[in-house]
């Protein structure tokens, strides 16, 4: 019974001897869910120096800036961005990066959008156009996906 | 450093960056299925993270003194920087298809943030 259980969740070979695998994703996934947790990172960065008053950074020296990069939603916030890291080169794995690359874009409509709903910040008609602009973009670079591989 | 070759230095290290890393995971033996302990193995990918790293501090530097909105618009440069140099170090073939969205997406990114 117990080896017929093992033959039919075989431990994958890669995980037996590195013990830490790539995430294995779809690309689609992957790289969403790199450029979603890039512009994440950002978002809770931000959260953490508007929450303590480190708005504008002073150039008041190293001890200020050391102090800014500890408070807890800047490490949780460079954590979400390494995370964000490790799904990207999932995604470079598995697509040209002529493809990929541009697809970064995406980080700025979701920064400026999330800016707007999370601390208000007004987005002009003019930034609008660039946000649709880039979205058309990202279409066209859908389109030339079928020439890869 | 001035400011601008500061931000040059930073968007050319940048791109000069995805190259490497893709570089990096085609390597045999470091592809996505061995695992990322193995990706450390790779010259490449140290080549990566040391660019990434130089690149996001001469990035600093530059926002210094440079603005925001003069700055990302030439960020967006890098996508057409990725797609030349993947053509002539890696081989990817960029029809004009693609190029019409590198340069649209450049554009829409220097429109977003060239205004304020």
């Amino acid at each position: 019974m117990e080896s017929e259980t093992l033959l039919h969740k075989p431990v994958p070979i890669d995980r037996q001897v590195s013990g830490l695998s790539t995430i294995a994703l779809p690309w689609q996934l992957a790289a969403l869910g790199a450029i979603l947790l890039a512009s994440t990172g950002h978002l809770v960065i931000k959260l953490g120096l508007v929450s303590a008053g480190h708005a504008s950074l002073p150039a008041s020296g190293l001890a200020r800036m050391v102090e800014t990069l500890f408070q807890p939603a800047v490490i949780g916030g460079l954590a979400i961005y390494g995370i964000g890291t490790l799904l990207w080169i999932s995604a470079v794995a598995r697509r040209n990066i002529s493809f990929l690359y541009p697809l970064t874009a995406l980080n700025y409509v979701i920064v400026s959008v999330g800016g707007k709903l999370w601390f208000g910040e007004n987005i002009s008609p003019a930034r609008w156009a660039g946000i649709g602009i880039v979205v058309l973009g990202v279409a066209l670079l859908q389109l030339s996906s079928g020439e890869d591989q | 450093m001035s400011p601008s070759l500061a931000l040059w230095l930073s968007i050319v290290l940048g791109s000069c960056a995805q190259i490497f890393l893709k570089k990096g995971v085609d390597q045999k033996g470091a592809d996505s299925k061995t695992g990322y302990a193995r990706l450390l193995r790779s010259g490449w990918v140290w080549l990566w993270a040391f660019s990434f790293f130089f690149a996001t501090a001469l990035w600093l530097v530059a926002l210094s003194k440079i603005e925001l909105s003069y700055a990302f618009p030439l960020l967006s440069s890098g996508y057409v920087i990725v797609a030349v140099l993947s053509m002539v170090f890696l081989k990817e073939r960029v029809s004009w298809m693609r190029w019409m969205a590198i340069l649209v997406i450049t554009l829409g990114v220097a429109t977003t943030w060239g205004s304020k």
